[in-house]
């Protein structure tokens, strides 16, 4: 067990040399040259993942490796660390760590070497604990594999550790399972700092947790980079959060490092196309003016975005008008029965009221467990409320039976999270856009056919003949999402209920997705409900704003002002915890 | 499409789009399906031991060298040219009735596995869907199925439908062999209906049945033809268990009926193991090219276990 891989080349010294910040030269402890790293499976056309990269890390650097979804970040970290597994296979270059070709050792000297050496930590290392053993075996079980810690200090170093990644010690006595998700990452971290690597690799640690643990976890990684002195990689797809926590960054698109230089200087001053186009992405929810690619500020705005986006020619296609019915939340209370016995009842809705009118953007914000999206289920009848009402129209949603639901659901659809998860892997777009058409407009044949179509161009998937038939792994996590917002809008709605739409998607592919929305309500004239941890995204496309806190809700308005003028301490929490490397750096 | 930006966001989306691939037709996903089982070591050569016994079941009277049923040869012979396994106590030729043993085997392991796993696919996965009381009868059928012992229960029920054949052996063992993969694959049915796009199915207006036919069946193909092979592999062992307590209809050649009548006839005590060492061997053997082929069949779910794609003993953990 351990996150840990590390290496014994060289015992290592107590004192590792920190990079002294005016650059001069320190030894040299990783040198990477033209490394090529290759997905080769049966049947398939190879991928060069890596492709000749090169760049050298000196001790005590902590730098940051950035890149979207595919851009071979991961892969390199993996290769890095020896944990790539077949069908990668390294085929070209070096890997120098302390002298020594780490591609020439075998598999015993590898595991001498995870100890003293360099060590990972996964994005989904919380998961990595065994839940049936303590925090204390975990730790013990590491100690044992390496010796490298006397028995009798055994419990003295344990303490060190957790204490390292401030945890309490009565943690060591605890069950992985009785951890919150930030808490078993943080064991992660100090099982791989129990071996004392000199090289720690992060492989997205944090984006797995909460939005608001998240900051606190990344913040421990940051000072334990500076009191231990080890050299660490921050592989992240966020370049924000990397720009904010190391010195040095390098920029991966497409298996090459684009950029690399120090974080000041790239955020002042970026060369790479593709950095610039990434930095454009971030913006600050506070500010006065928040615009981004595609998005001129809402405040600013005289006329509507319909001048500018001309090219959804055929949104006009709608047959009915605007949405006309609110929907009126009244006093909305979810309990949930308690998880064991001797516990309390999960209160997920405590007493919500709002309205949203017809034509309105509302987003609903706070961090997972805050109630958001338990407030959907209920909109949409998934979910019965424990007290208080939810009325569509004159409709009481809790009331009705199954054909009433599917009556709602023709006019209050549902925008998924995940779009890897929301579309069947087995069906084409042609097929999935076919079902509400079926069934909600009685359209047949030719003219269901041709109403899939329009709907396609109107999601801006085009060529829609080709868009058809494809199956969803043909297409990008930007284009399935248009597809999942494409079936919502099938049925003509009145309302869209969209629930994280963007969180899963690489930051320059958001706006798009974005855009769409925000045009669908304006010229569709449908509501929209949007549910979010993202105050950045929420300032951009809603108008008013609810902010939610463990099922209550502490704050509303307007979203300009709430953003710019929150009252509440939860709403600073929020708004501190969007990455903004402009505020932290130039500030 | 005034705004540059949007412009470049979204033709970036475009370009991630690999080329012009269409979506596979049906036929060729299953050629490539069929691949991966090939590929796998294991899974090849029971797709080979099986193919044999197929074509020997398909083609037994030209490969045969005489009738499976024809007797008037020397009684309780040895192996010789004129007969190579030799006769038995009637006088039969062994190898004959070997060959045509593997018709009743290949067929009852067809045609009870299939039953089974259509009964097990209708239960499993209208069980695992439906929520509620209905639920808990059908979860009550199903384990009282699970805990009945199999084999007394089909000699009870063999026993009381006395000769009827093979249609009342696959009747047997279709009735006692379904519920382990209603079990497996309700629990399978029970996770998949959580995904959000069987939610997305419910929000486009689709119904219960459509759902569960259209969604989520598709998504378990391989635990169902899994399930098949299983269900086979047990109808054939089961098959030759009762033909040889003589449960069956003994008058028909099958490798069961051949055990059956050398137990009879003392065949271990006359010298002629061969007549009870070679229909056990073929039951083993087909038996195990079923589960050979299992194998396979896994890796088509679960590309982990394709070969090539061998892993080395490294910790991943962290």
């Amino acid at each position: 067990m351990s996150g840990a891989t590390s290496d014994g080349l060289e015992a290592r010294g107590g004192t590792a040399t920190r990079l002294p910040s005016d650059g001069t030269q320190a030894e040299v402890l990783l040198d990477v040259r033209d490394l090529s790293v290759v997905y080769e499976s049966a049947g398939q056309t190879a991928v060069q993942a890596v492709d000749h990269v090169s760049f050298q890390l000196r001790k005590g650097e902590f730098v940051g490796l950035v890149g979207e979804s595919g851009s071979g970040k991961s892969t390199l970290g993996y290769a890095l660390t020896r944990l790539q597994k077949p069908p990668a296979r390294t085929n070209g270059g070096n890997i120098v760590f302390g002298g020594a070709d780490i591609r020439d050792l075998d598999d015993e000297a590898l595991r001498q070497q995870r100890q003293g050496g360099f060590a990972m930590v996964l994005q989904s290392g919380m998961n990595a604990l065994n839940p049936v053993r303590t925090i204390r075996n975990h730790f013990i079980d590491v100690f044992k594999a390496h010796g490298h810690v006397p028995r009798e200090r055994w419990d003295a170093r344990m303490r060190e550790l957790i204490g390292k990644v401030k945890l309490p010690e009565t943690m060591l006595a605890r069950y992985p399972g009785e951890l919150s998700g930030g808490m078993r990452q943080r064991v992660s971290i100090a099982l791989a700092l129990s071996l004392e690597p000199q090289l720690m690799v992060f492989d997205e640690p944090t984006t797995a947790l909460d939005v608001l643990v998240q900051h606190a976890v990344m913040d421990t990684i940051i000072e334990l980079q500076r009191s231990e002195g080890f050299t660490a990689i921050l592989i992240s797809h966020d370049l924000g959060i990397v720009l904010e926590a190391t010195e040095r960054v390098l920029v991966m698109h497409e298996g090459r490092i684009v950029e690399d230089g120090r974080s000041l200087e790239v955020l002042r001053d970026p060369q790479d196309e593709y950095t610039k186009m990434l930095l454009s992405h971030y913006a600050d929810p506070r500010a006065e003016v928040v615009s981004l690619p595609g998005f001129p500020d809402r405040t600013q705005r005289s006329v509507s975005r319909q001048e500018t986006t001309s090219s959804f020619a055929t949104v006009g296609s709608r047959e009915r008008s605007a949405a006309r019915n609110p929907i009126v939340v009244d006093h909305l209370v979810k309990t949930y029965p308690a998880p064991r016995r001797g516990e309390q009842p999960v209160q997920a809705v405590r007493d919500v009221s709002f309205t949203l009118e017809p034509g309105q953007s509302l987003a609903l914000v706070g961090q997972s467990g805050s109630g958001k999206s338990t407030i959907a289920k209920m909109l949409t009848g998934v979910e019965q409320p424990t007290s208080g009402t939810v009325r569509f129209g004159d409709t009481d949603v809790a009331k009705l039976g199954r054909r009433g639901l599917k009556d709602l659901r023709s006019e209050v659809q549902m925008v998924f999270q995940d779009p890897y998860a929301a579309l069947n892997p087995l069906h084409t777009v042609e097929y999935i856009l076919s079902r509400p058409i079926a069934n909600y407009t009685g359209l047949r044949g030719r003219d269901a056919r041709r109403r899939m179509l329009e709907i396609l161009e109107t999601v801006g998937l085009t060529p829609v003949e080709q868009f058809a038939q494809k199956l969803p792994h043909q297409l990008s996590g930007g284009q399935r999402q248009r597809v999942v917002i494409a079936r919502a809008l099938a049925s003509d709605p009145q309302v869209i209920i969209a629930d994280e739409p963007v969180s899963m998607l690489d930051v320059t592919l958001r706006a798009g997705v974005l855009a769409l929305l925000e045009d669908l309500r304006e010229q569709w004239g449908v509501s929209l409900l949007y549910i979010t941890h993202d105050l950045l995204s929420a300032r951009l496309i809603t108008d008013d704003i609810m902010v939610l806190h463990d099922g209550a809700v502490v704050e509303r308005g307007r979203t300009a002002e709430v953003l710019q003028h929150p009252q509440d301490d939860y709403t600073v929490a929020l708004l501190d915890a969007v990455p903004n490397p402009r505020r932290t750096l130039l500030a | 499409m005034t705004d540059n930006a949007t412009v470049a966001v979204r033709t970036q989306d475009k370009q991630q789009d690999q080329g012009d691939q269409q979506a596979p037709s049906k036929l060729r996903s299953a050629g490539r399906q069929f691949g991966v089982v090939w590929s796998n070591t294991k899974a090849r050569i029971g797709l080979c031991i099986l193919g044999t016994f197929v074509l020997i079941a398909l083609f037994a009277p030209l490969l045969a060298p005489y009738g499976g049923s024809q007797n008037g040869f020397a009684r309780n012979a040895d192996a010789s040219w004129a007969h190579w396994m030799g006769t038995t106590a009637a006088g039969e030729d062994v190898l004959s009735q070997l060959i045509y043993g593997a018709r009743v085997s290949v067929l009852v392991g067809a045609v009870a596995g299939l039953l089974s796993t259509l009964v097990a696919v209708a239960i499993g996965l209208s069980w695992g869907y439906i929520r509620g009381w209905i639920a808990e009868v059908i979860g009550f059928i199903v384990n009282l199925f699970l805990v009945i012992p199999g084999l007394p229960l089909m000699i009870v029920i063999a026993a009381y439908l006395q000769n009827g054949g093979i249609a009342v052996i696959i009747a047997v063992i279709v009735v006692t062999g379904w519920a382990w993969g209603a079990r497996v694959l309700r629990s399978q049915t029970q996770s998949l209906r959580s995904r959000d796009f069987v939610t997305a199915a419910q929000f486009s207006g689709d119904g219960a049945t459509r759902i569960v036919f259209r969604e989520i069946l598709p998504n378990m193909t391989s635990l169902i033809v899994g399930s098949f092979f299983g269900a086979a592999t047990s109808a054939i062992l089961a098959e030759a268990g009762l033909e040889f307590l003589g449960l069956g209809d003994s008058s028909i050649v099958s490798w069961g009926t051949i055990l059956y009548w050398a137990q009879n006839s003392n065949a271990l005590l006359t010298g002629q193991w061969i007549l009870l060492f070679a229909p056990g061997l073929c039951i083993a053997l087909l038996a195990m090219s079923l589960t050979l082929i299992n194998f396979g069949v896994d890796a088509v779910s679960n590309p982990r276990l394709r070969e090539g794609a061998r892993r080395k003993r490294k910790e991943v953990t962290a």
